[in-house]
Parts: structure tokens; C-alpha cells; sequence
């Protein structure tokens, strides 16, 4: 009987410590809603310049799943996005700032491609998520009777994202969202491991997803029997 | 009993062999590089082009020589020819691939020699990740119509395995490997007509192509 609490006590410890911890700051050039009318495009795409990290693109479907939702925002996936400016928007070549898009867009064929496809707003997404810490082991062994693990292992990650709005048509930037996502994941091996996982990217997605959503004004692309939320 | 001894030993070498060389197969990564590249958005130069693929180029190999890396073997040729085909077709006028460098006057405005001249990789054995970085080197030599040279160009390009859950080696070489050659792609498209003595032989050829205009009534 004792020994069954305290193994309950453990469990549900290592469940609460599963738990993710998640802040979001965020920016806005005005309280209005972003402007998007029938026909105009989002596009959600991860900076990957720099040699030491590269914003997954795992992450950056997320971002654009969260944000096209429900039919609210239209989001061209950013595969296709980039294989119809190919080579502009590489990882080498991208504009890293407004003024160098502003230059991109003063050639023709750019801006008519800009305009065919019908983008309003690009969202740039920049960080990664990292394992911040390990610790414990699990050993394995196989014998003529059968096998199992044994041993307990525990590691952090940290996901740390910014996304930056920048709307075409003006060529100014919009707003910023920033996230910032901790948690911790166990794995106990006791003749079968059992893993507790922390969801931190995922939690990342959904918070930096759903500010972004309410970033725009959706009316233009709603049914009129929608509400506003 | 000596001669049973042989006999044994014969019979056993023969599974042993085939044991270690499948284990040392099973070890080694082997790729053939197999990627889609897009049509660049650009505007076509009014040059007519010979790109000069020759076998070494087409039927390019890269083996790992260094002992203390992970074995890999990956045929880059097919894939490579299919980008630079792809590229040179979106930046001129008129692109004619090539075997050899043809001798005399070929007709052309330019020729293009590409050259696979160094081939670098990081493994899952030096990244700790199922992620392979490549680095490609090319020796691009350029050559006018009549076989003059007029620049050699060393352009590198650099990929990266994006998805870090991928199954299989192989599947993360060729990532980073296509990735590579996009990047090739791009320095090509934006880079070529940058080129210092490509940039003089364009500007050259303006007053010759103006009069040509001129001349059309």
C-alpha cells in the first residue's frame, strides 16, 4: 500500500514537472487590426543566415497551420513560396532587413511576382529550440530470460522565437511577437522505459500562432455569418 | 590432419569474408544526390551559351578519403548536371549543353566550364545529430565565343539537413547535398554577371549590341 502512494507521489511529480513554462511579448505599431483583403496572402518564413542555428522549417509549418486555421488567414506554405522567387528568398540571399526588401521590390519582376501571388504581409521567424541541459542515464541488457532498461534521464529545452510582421504594401514593419518556452523531460526505465515529454516547441507554436492571428482583421475573408473573435 | 585444418579454415573464411564486407557496406552511407530545383526568377541575358558538362562533371563520385570520418559514398554528377541545365536555360537566351569545348569558332557568345574542385563534409559522427553540412567548391572557367578565356571563377555554395527527424542517413545527406546545390543555383543566378571580368565582357559587348539595334530598321 505504501509503496503504491509513493509511486503515485513520484508519477504524478514527474507529470507536474513535465509542465511547460511559456512568455510572450508583443509589439504593435497601432491597436488596428492588419488589413487583409480577399485574394491577399500571408507568408510565414524562418531566417536560417546564420551558421550556428536555423529556424526549423517543422516549426514554421506550425506557425502557419496555427495561423491559417479555420480558413481565417490565407498562408502560402513557405516551400512554395520559395521555389517561385528562387534564388531571392534563400537562406544566403534573403533580405535581412526592410531596406533591403524595399530595394528587391523596386525590380519589376519581383514586384510582379509579389503581386501575382498576391502577398500582403511577410512574417520572418527567427530562433531555434535547444537542449539545455542532461542528466541520468538508462542502461539497457538483454539476457537468454528476456531484457529491460533500467535508469532515469532528464533533459531542458528552451525554445526562443521572435516573429517579425512586415507588411509589402507599405513596406513598414507591423509588429513583433516574441516567445520564450522552458520545460523539462523525464525518461523512467524501469524494465520498460517510460517517457514524459515536454511539449516546449509545441507550446512555442501555439503561443506565437495565436498572437499572430490576432494580428489581423479577419472580416474581409470571413463568411458574414462568422463572428469576430 | 593439417590438410582438414585447411580445409576448416577455407570453409570458414569464405561467411567471414562476406560477414565483414556487409557490415562494412551496412557502415557506410551511399547517396545518389536526387533533388528538384526550381526555375530561377530572373531575366534572360541575350547571350547564346555552350555549357560544357564533361564526363568528370556528369559522372561525378565523392568518396570520404579521410579514415577517421564516417564512409560516405555519393554520386553528386546526375543531380548537378540537372541544376546547372536548369539555371543556364532560365539565364540565357539560349543554352546548349555540351560535351567538350569545342575547337574553333563554335557560334556561341560565351561558353561555360563548370568544375567540381573540392567537396567537404560534416557527419552525424562530428555534428552529433542525424545532420550532414556540405560544402561544394566549383572552379566555373568561362571562355568567349572563339575559346579566348575570360574568367575563372571559384564559387562555393553550402547545405544543410533542415529536418533533424529524418529515418535515414542517406535521407539527411541528400537533404543537405540538394540544399547545397540550391545555394550553387543561387550564386549563379545572382553572382555570374558580377563577376569582375565577366561584368568588363558584358559591358564590352553594350555598344556592339547597341549597334546591332541601331542597325535594324
Amino acid at each position: 500500500m505504501r509503496a503504491a502512494i509513493l509511486g503515485t507521489l513520484l508519477l504524478t511529480s514527474l507529470l507536474s514537472g513535465c509542465g511547460t513554462s511559456t512568455s510572450i511579448d508583443e509589439f504593435r505599431l497601432s491597436d488596428t487590426r492588419l488589413a487583409l483583403n480577399a485574394g491577399e496572402q500571408v507568408v510565414v518564413m524562418g531566417r536560417r543566415h546564420a551558421g550556428e542555428y536555423e529556424t526549423e522549417p517543422d516549426f514554421i509549418d506550425c506557425i502557419g497551420d496555427k495561423l491559417g486555421g479555420g480558413d481565417r488567414v490565407a498562408v502560402i506554405p513557405e516551400q512554395q513560396f520559395l521555389d517561385s522567387f528562387y534564388p531571392w528568398f534563400e537562406p544566403r540571399t534573403a533580405p535581412l532587413s526592410l531596406k533591403r526588401m524595399e530595394k528587391m521590390m523596386r525590380d519589376p519582376l519581383i514586384a510582379e511576382r509579389i503581386g501575382q501571388l498576391g502577398i500582403r504581409y511577410m512574417i520572418w521567424v527567427d530562433g531555434n529550440t535547444e537542449t539545455t541541459q542532461q542528466n541520468g542515464g538508462i542502461s539497457c541488457a538483454v539476457a537468454p530470460g528476456g531484457g529491460g532498461c533500467f535508469g532515469f534521464a532528464s533533459w531542458d529545452k528552451n525554445s526562443n522565437y521572435e516573429a517579425i510582421i512586415w507588411d509589402l504594401n507599405k513596406l513598414d514593419e507591423r509588429g513583433r511577437v516574441k516567445v520564450d518556452a522552458k520545460g523539462s523531460s523525464y525518461l523512467l526505465a524501469v524494465g520498460a522505459p517510460i517517457p514524459f515529454i515536454a511539449q516546449v516547441q509545441g507550446e512555442a507554436c501555439k503561443g506565437i500562432g495565436k498572437r499572430l492571428r490576432n494580428f489581423f482583421g479577419v472580416a474581409a475573408v470571413e463568411p458574414p455569418s462568422r463572428s469576430e473573435p | 590432419m593439417t590438410m582438414m585444418n585447411q580445409r576448416k579454415a577455407g570453409q570458414l573464411a569464405t561467411p567471414l569474408l562476406l560477414l565483414a564486407a556487409l557490415l562494412l557496406c551496412a557502415c557506410s552511407t551511399n547517396v545518389t544526390v536526387n533533388g528538384d530545383y526550381p526555375s530561377a526568377l530572373t531575366r534572360q541575358q541575350p547571350l547564346r551559351v555552350g555549357l560544357v558538362l564533361d564526363q568528370q562533371f556528369s559522372g561525378y563520385q565523392f568518396e570520404t578519403s579521410d579514415e577517421r570520418q564516417q564512409p560516405v559514398n555519393m554520386a553528386l554528377g546526375a543531380s548537378q548536371v540537372k541544376l546547372f541545365n536548369r539555371v543556364f536555360a532560365d539565364m540565357f537566351q539560349s543554352a546548349t549543353t555540351l560535351n567538350s569545348l569545342p575547337g574553333g569558332d563554335s557560334g556561341l557568345d560565351l561558353m561555360v566550364v563548370p568544375q567540381v574542385e573540392e567537396v567537404q563534409l560534416a557527419t552525424p559522427l562530428e555534428t552529433r545529430l542525424n545532420v550532414y553540412e556540405v560544402w561544394l567548391k566549383y572552379n566555373i572557367k568561362v571562355y568567349d565565343g572563339s575559346g579566348k578565356p575570360i574568367a575563372d571563377w571559384l564559387m562555393s555554395a553550402y547545405g544543410k539537413t533542415q529536418s533533424r527527424f529524418l529515418k535515414s542517413d542517406a535521407d539527411a545527406l541528400n537533404q543537405a547535398t540538394v540544399s547545397a546545390l540550391r545555394d550553387a543555383g543561387a550564386r549563379l543566378v545572382i553572382g555570374f554577371h558580377k563577376v569582375p571580368e565577366i561584368r568588363r565582357w558584358l559591358a564590352s559587348r553594350e555598344p556592339e549590341r547597341q549597334l546591332t539595334r541601331r542597325e535594324i530598321p
